[in-house]
């Protein structure tokens, strides 16, 4: 069973936003043991970061659907890691596990004592990443980022959009899901060698260099021909027509992308006649456009989808988000998962992105709520008193909803 | 631009030694993704048609006058090319058995006998869009990002390159890696044949979004050029000397953002203090943020604005970020040889293992260059 076939790793999870817990669930997909830290009042951001008292009473912490999507298929515990009592059940929780993942700016963990150094004096095999914007090292390494300003300091947006435009970026955090990749991919070669030598090891991914291979067709060009690529909108060399056009519907689009000959003969005899006078794909790429437009203009998107591909045109309808939890090949596939969970009920999951030996990877439960395994984790394994355990939480030290700072 | 290949010891000892991988099919997915394995020391073998792999024929090329490459460069230094039709049926049999790992594309699965066999595709062999052509582009439109990239009243705009390629070899990698590792750590020899879509892996972007639809209602829109919600300033902006890049999002931030760019007159306004109410005032606020602008430079604005919290960004061109001091610092970039006398700076690889770094820069194989060791 794929989905334990990492059940014998534990990692510290204490990540927070979208890329370091994107990191952790990858490997908790996979089987691992991932125990997510949080405090009660220096929760993971991506719960809210605008909470108010209101917002506590009403559950709001439990109600993120982007937290509750990057956090399935692990534990939560709560600690405070500015008590020393925090700190230590910190220290003996990394003690039993293979790594730990943070994302913090530079200065949070010296700020708690807390660095690879202390953990490898609790466990010299522990495998540390480290998830900074810039990299932990270099003169930028304290930095601060979001996802967008990763995507900024890429150089991407060069890349892309109208020589008219702005450099023009993709999304909002276009580098946080990336960097999730790519932390995943960190933690596993560095699990790699532990498994072998059993020697851990500081492991730093930059998620600004992460967007770098995304870029590398503008960065190999500019590194072989010292020139800078041309925004050019839609339009691509030696592809023509290659465009977005309108369909029937509000905001309705289908992307055309025509790379040979045969393609364009498909294209030109389902548009008759509103191509017959284009003997050439590359004469006149406007007026080509403006005639496309008005053909799709009268066709549903899908509909055009299906009859051009099934005659080996490439083309594609533009998914809105709430089109994505009905869209044909998804649903079809069983891609999303639907599964109870506290305060919210019944929610769509998105699946692995593989499937293995032709079934599907099933998810095992959904994200925990806060502080949801407490008592399990704290009691049951790291093997503190009942009696200890009710002191903790009687000090605020742990706790299962929020609190607002000083309260 | 040239620079000095090899830059690591190759005696060092790498994560990923003793791992053979075998890649089939030579499309960007698949070479990217056994690029992660060579980075670490694995030794990735391209089995590699008469013709070559389909990413040898990939702008951009190494001068304007050659056919050679310099994204096969990229995605391809450090492997082996071994010509298919130069060996014999056994020869790649045993190949194929002794590989941790065989890449592919969902197409030669006869060849499939090995540990672990992962297939990468556009959308995967079962579904209605299984038989469709499929590119980069298509996964961004399906994917739902494509609608929000471009002016309001204008078509979605297509992003360039092999974006949705890439992001589909990292994710096989994490899902192969995962498999080499479980099967080492549980002597498990087991067959797996697993496959992942390129489709679905650039959902990573945007499952956020479609769950937040179903439980909320919102649908992300198009509001036009660097328009994303939640907040606002957030965009590249032209400064007098370059390009900064703008992400205010606490009060706090906007604070600090007002009194660097001395707009302090609007620090304290009740509408302009959420993220949500800025975005509302993108009318008011764009032209007088695009003029205080123009008046700094770009690098020191972003000095300015990093030793106080505010996130900016230094938005370099392609020319550039080869001399950005932090990227500098950190090997971002190292020479790749193409045994012509081109030397070529590319990107590394993202993430340092500090004990068993990484592979940087490294030689280009020309194809079938290792075809007599395996004869």
């Amino acid at each position: 069973m794929i989905a334990e076939s990492l059940k014998d790793i534990r990692i510290v999870d204490l990540s927070m936003g979208w890329a370091g817990p994107l990191a952790c669930r990858q490997l908790a997909d996979m089987g691992a043991d991932v125990i997510k830290v949080e405090s009660c009042v220096r929760f993971d951001w991506w719960r809210s970061w605008e909470a108010t008292p209101a917002w506590i009473e009403d559950d709001g912490a439990e109600k993120s659907s982007a937290f509750n999507m990057v956090n399935r298929n692990k534990r939560a515990i709560t600690l405070d890691l500015e008590d020393p009592a925090g700190r230590e059940l910190l220290l003996r929780l990394v003690a039993s596990a293979h790594a730990v993942v943070e994302n913090f700016s530079g200065a949070v963990l010296p700020k708690l004592n807390l660095s690879y150094d202390v953990f490898k004096q609790v466990n010299d095999k522990i495998i540390l990443v480290s998830m900074p914007a810039f990299g932990s090292t270099g003169p930028w390494a304290n930095f601060r980022a979001y996802g967008s300003t990763v995507e900024q300091s890429s150089g991407l947006p060069h890349l892309n959009g109208s020589a008219e435009d702005l450099p023009t970026m993709h999304h909002v955090a276009y580098g946080d899901a990336v960097g999730g990749l790519n932390g995943a991919a960190a933690l596993l070669v560095a699990l790699r060698h532990q498994a072998r030598t059993g020697l851990g090891q500081f492991v730093d991914v930059s998620q600004v260099e992460g967007l770098f291979p995304l870029a590398s067709h503008g960065i190999m060009e500019f590194s072989a021909n010292q020139r800078h690529p041309v925004r050019a909108g839609n339009r691509r060399d030696n592809v023509n027509p290659h465009g977005v056009y309108p369909c029937v519907g509000d905001d309705a689009w289908i992307v055309i992308q025509i790379y040979n000959d045969a393609q364009w003969q498909a294209l030109r005899g389902m548009a008759a006649p509103y191509l017959d006078e284009f003997a050439d794909r590359f004469g006149q790429p406007e007026a080509l456009d403006r005639s496309i437009a008005e053909w799709t203009k009268q066709q549903t998107a899908q509909a055009l989808m299906y009859a051009l591909q099934a005659r080996h045109v490439p083309a594609v309808v533009t998914n809105k988000a709430s089109e994505l939890l009905t869209d044909a090949h998804l649903d079809e596939g069983g891609y999303w998962q639907w599964m109870d969970r506290a305060v919210v009920g019944n929610q769509p999951n998105p699946s692995p992105p593989f499937r293995v030996n032709a079934q599907r990877i099933k998810i095992g439960k959904p994200a925990p709520t806060l502080g949801q395994h407490n008592h399990e984790i704290l009691v049951g394994e790291l093997g503190i008193s009942q009696q200890q355990y009710e002191l903790l939480i009687e000090r605020g030290i742990i706790g299962q909803r929020p609190r607002m700072p000083g309260s | 631009m040239a620079l000095q290949g090899g830059q690591s010891d190759k005696t060092m000892q790498r994560a990923l030694d003793g791992i053979l991988v075998v890649d089939l099919a030579g499309s960007v997915a698949t070479t990217y993704c056994s690029k992660l394995f060579v980075d670490y020391g694995a030794t990735v073998v391209n089995l590699e048609p008469e013709v070559g792999f389909p990413t040898r024929q990939l702008a951009p090329f190494i001068d304007e006058a050659s056919t050679e490459s310099a994204m096969h460069g990229y995605l391809n230094a450090n492997k082996k090319s071994v010509r298919r039709d130069l060996i014999s049926d056994d020869a790649i049999a045993a190949l194929l058995s002794e590989a941790n790992l065989v890449l592919g594309d969902g197409t030669d699965i006869g060849l499939f006998d090995s540990r672990l066999r992962m297939d990468i595709s556009w959308y995967d062999d079962c579904g209605p869009y299984a038989d469709f052509i499929g590119s980069d582009a298509q996964c961004f439109a399906l994917n739902g990002m494509l609608r929000n990239i471009g002016h309001a009243d204008g078509p979605p705009l297509i992003p360039t390159g092999y974006q949705a390629q890439i992001v589909g070899g990292m994710t096989a990698f994490v899902g192969a890696m995962g498999q080499v590792l479980a099967q080492e750590l549980n002597a498990d020899g087991a067959g797996l044949h697993m496959r992942t879509s390129i489709f679905e892996a650039m959902m990573c972007f945007t499952e956020v979004g479609a769950i937040t639809a179903y439980n909320t209602g919102l649908e992300g829109e198009r509001l036009g050029i660097n328009r994303f919600p939640p907040t606002y300033p957030l965009g590249v902006f032209p400064c007098a000397d370059g390009w900064i890049g703008l992400t205010v999002l606490t009060p706090g931030q906007w604070h600090s953002f007002c009194e660097l760019l001395d707009l302090a007159e609007f620090s304290q306004i009740e509408l302009f203090q959420s993220a949500v109410g800025r975005l509302e005032s993108v009318d008011l606020l764009e032209p007088l943020i695009c003029e205080k602008l123009l008046g700094f430079s770009a690098e020191d604005l972003f000095y300015r604005a990093q030793n106080v919290g505010v996130p900016l960004a230094r938005v370099p061109t392609m020319e550039e970020l080869f001399a950005v001091d932090q990227f500098v610092h950190r090997d971002a970039f190292a020479g790749i040889d193409f045994g012509t006398g081109a030397d070529l700076l590319a990107p590394t690889i993202p993430f340092r293992l500090f004990a068993t770094p990484p592979i940087l820069g490294g030689v280009v194989a020309p194809l079938g260059a290792d075809s007599k060791a395996f004869l």
